[in-house]
């Protein structure tokens, strides 16, 4: 009897098998290309004198061009395109389309803007692949584009809200600017200005040796700027940066104490990424390359006044939901807002160093915010070997955390 | 809806008869299966629409399955609890015809095969599948679908994918399109398909893959028009449809951190599969007689449902008379209903068994389970 009753009970209990995210299905969400721009710096970088539709045009038909001819010569089979995108006003719903259009995108398929401040590009690939999980479209174009140059002036650094939110504690939080929010986790965990500095320094190494040795070649697609001129080489990373030279910065946000310079945050930038992707069936039917699949995405809330700590909550909710745990995972691409949020999240989870941003991070690359998602995943892709798994992953100003499973094929 | 109550007992099996349009068969315990006694009902459809017992037959230990004989009408075959089968003769009382005993733990399953008439397969918890010809008391072949050889492969450790090692062996089912080809399912996730000629003693059989991840795969089906194709239903929750012909090599590992074994199961890839279909694991799966993309399965979660495979079009639902059906490149995924075309949600407990009639319009379906309720159904519209 215990026999007959044990098999019962494996029945019931054994439906969350580890394997069930690992192996292949035709219902696959797969990724069937991921590439990005070079990133310029803001302000006084290449891209400085163009905005988002310009660099999203010359992208795209870089982009479009590189796709195998069975989707560029039919670009109506794309079921959707969704844009990431920050500060252009309404996330350049108007502009982004117009690009879309401008790059031979046929009228047919629609597009969506979306706006989920730093995680824009990753949310968008989730609006993609979920539209494709459900069967509303076999095909989904998923982009991220940003011009924190010409568009960092629409936003009021301290945001806006309503006198009569003001008052309210929690809604004021919302208006904490991200370097104070950095230097609250600093503070409240101990994290020390040598760490920091430390850890952006490899930032800049791991950047600049990935770039020297060509690692970025295969994920940038040249864009031509007006002039004529290519653009085609990350211009933020920097040679023979030390802890010692990040040392002599001053802090940014908080005059004596404070611990958040400009070495060690994020940079200000422009780019733009893009991500193609299918139903693993459709893909296979018209013979197009499979980079890798989905597996999962989510997102998570934290406290906004600590909003650096985001991935270390929603990247063990993702793995969860994908039977996974964190020493499973081969590769994590951890935005790096800042270098104290970054190290708290990595040493919250217990993540091995070594494998976060081997190529460098938004320190060293920089972080065109819309762009920054699917940044990481045209990165992480070109990173992976076939088989392993990697985690992208970034913290969200207003207080979240985004993070979604990848596997190399 | 038609509904008869078996006070007492659980449904474990339940089959029409091949012979006579308003006969069925189901296989029960008491107990909910778990110990004690068994019952084979006959139960007759009556004119006016009531399901009536005429026969029943007490035997000692709860049972499985059952499978109609395609020879004599009257015969229908038992799994039991003790490790026999019985063949019952439902002009005669109580007692069986003949008993075959081989296995050594529960019988799972039996399946008569359609085209070599006296012949039958069963499968059972000692991890054997044995093929059986009616007149004769001993089995005609014993197989393994877990050698020696294909454990090291299946059973690696730390390994996501690996199998919980269970040797059970839930159906074994023939082809319904050559007597020679049988396929069967296990505990440990694994299909295994034999071709009867060229399988020996001992050896694997012809073909193997794991078909539900590591979860156990718990019924398994031929497509009664699409020769190649079968279905599968595992405890992942998931039903699975492939292509035979589509045995995809390479290793078995999801992760390529594997070395490939011997004589390993292959990784392959479904053609279609329908998830988040059931919430619990799926214990049956039966493709409908009258069509080759329909599909019923059954559930623990309580229900039974109508599939359309979505991967697959007939003519008729394609709407021309090529004499041909086509496969579409969607899966059901790809369909917002996920292709449901009926839920049945009577049942008040996990139903085990779902046939098909082959009688009248198309589209009836009876069920059975642990809440002793036999339901006559309409499926399709």
């Amino acid at each position: 009897m215990s026999a007959r009753l044990n098999d019962i009970k494996d029945h019931l209990t054994g439906g969350a098998h580890p394997a069930s995210s690992t192996d292949t299905t035709p219902d696959d969400v797969v990724i069937v290309a991921a590439n990005r721009t070079a990133i310029a710096k803001g302000f006084k970088g290449s891209l400085k004198d163009v905005n988002t539709d310009y660099i999203l045009l010359q992208f795209l038909l870089q982009l479009v061009a590189s796709f195998p001819s069975e989707i560029r010569d039919h670009l109506d089979l794309i079921g959707e395109v969704a844009c990431g995108n920050v500060l252009n006003t309404g996330a350049g719903a108007t502009e982004h389309r117009a690009a879309c259009l401008a790059a031979g995108i046929p009228y047919t398929t629609p597009f969506v803007a979306v706006n989920r401040q730093c995680s824009s590009g990753l949310t968008a690939v989730n609006d993609i692949a979920n539209k494709i999980k459900v069967g509303q479209i076999d095909i989904g174009l998923a982009l991220g584009v940003e011009s924190m140059t010409q568009n960092y002036k629409n936003i009021n650094s301290l945001g806006t809200i309503s006198d009569e939110l003001k008052t309210d504690k929690r809604a004021n939080k919302c208006l904490i600017p991200m370097g104070f929010t950095n230097e609250n986790i600093a503070q409240k965990w101990s994290i020390d200005r040598a760490k920091q500095d430390k850890f952006a320094s490899e930032s800049y190494n791991k950047a600049e040796r990935a770039s020297k040795t060509g690692l970025f070649k295969e994920e940038i697609l040249p864009i031509p700027l007006p002039s004529g001129k290519m653009f085609d080489t990350d211009e933020g990373p920097r040679p023979n940066v030390t802890s010692d030279s990040l040392g002599q910065l001053r802090p940014a946000f908080i005059k004596d104490k404070g611990t958040t310079t400009a070495g060690n945050a994020s940079q200000v930038s422009d780019g733009a990424a893009g991500v193609l992707l299918a139903r693993r069936s459709i893909a296979e039917k018209l013979n197009l390359p499979i980079m890798g699949r989905y597996v999962a995405f989510q997102v998570v809330g934290v406290p906004p006044e600590v909003m650096g700590v985001g991935p270390a909550f929603a990247i063990p909710r993702v793995l969860k939901d994908a039977h996974l745990n964190v020493s499973e995972i081969d590769i994590f691409e951890i935005n790096e807002a800042f270098a104290a949020q970054a190290l708290f999240c990595i040493e919250k989870l217990g993540i091995n160093p070594s494998k976060v941003n081997p190529r460098g991070g938004a320190i060293a690359l920089g972080h065109p915010l819309g762009c920054t998602g699917a940044r990481q995943i045209a990165t992480i892709l070109h990173e992976l070997q076939p088989n392993q798994i990697g985690v992208v992953s970034m913290c969200i100003g207003t207080g979240m955390g985004a993070a979604a499973v990848f596997i190399k094929e | 809806m038609l509904r008869f109550e078996m006070r007492g007992f659980s449904g474990y099996a339940v089959q029409y008869s091949p012979f006579l349009d308003s006969r069925l068969a189901v296989a029960t315990g008491t107990n909910y299966g778990l110990i004690g006694n068994g019952k084979l009902w006959i139960l007759d459809i009556s004119p006016e629409g009531q399901m009536v017992t005429r026969r029943d037959y007490l035997t000692q230990d709860c049972l499985f399955d059952l499978a109609w004989s395609e020879l004599n009408e009257n015969q229908c075959l038992v799994a039991q609890g003790d490790g026999s089968l019985r063949l019952f003769d439902t002009t005669l009382d109580k007692y069986p015809v003949a008993v075959y005993q081989e296995h050594r733990d529960e019988v799972a399953s039996c399946n008569w095969s359609l085209i070599g008439r006296n012949t039958f397969v069963s499968s059972g918890w000692d991890g054997l599948v044995k093929v059986w010809s009616v007149g004769r008391p001993n089995s005609v072949m014993t197989l393994k679908p877990r050698t020696r050889s294909n454990t090291a492969v299946l059973d690696r450790p730390n390994g996501t994918g690996t199998t919980n090692g269970k040797d059970c062996v839930y159906q074994a089912k023939f082809s319904p399109h050559d007597d020679s080809l049988m396929v069967c399912c296990s505990g440990d996730s694994t299909v295994s398909l034999f071709d009867l000629r060229a399988s020996q003693p001992g050896q694997g059989p012809t073909h193997q893959f794991m078909a539900h991840s590591g979860s156990e795969t718990l019924s398994v089906d031929f497509n009664k028009y699409r020769t190649n194709v079968i279905a599968t239903g595992g405890v992942d929750n998931k039903i699975k449809i492939w292509d035979l012909r589509m045995l995809r090599t390479g290793p078995l590992s999801i992760r390529g951190k594997w070395p490939e074994g011997p004589r390993g199961a292959k990784q392959v890839q479904c053609t279609n599969e329908i998830v988040g279909g059931h919430e619990l694991a799926v214990r049956k799966v039966n493709w409908s007689p009258h069509s080759s993309n329909y599909l019923l399965s059954t559930s623990y979660d309580m229900t039974c449902c109508i599939w359309q495979d979505m991967g697959y079009a007939t003519d008729r639902t394609r709407g021309n008379n090529s004499g041909y059906g086509v496969t579409t490149g969607r899966t059901n995924a790809s369909d917002l209903r996920n292709g449901l075309v009926s839920r049945f949600t009577a049942h008040t407990e996990f139903v085990f068994d779902g046939d098909w009639s082959l009688w009248g319009a198309p589209g009836f379906v009876a069920t059975t389970g642990w809440d002793g309720n036999v339901f006559v159904w309409k499926g399709t519209p």
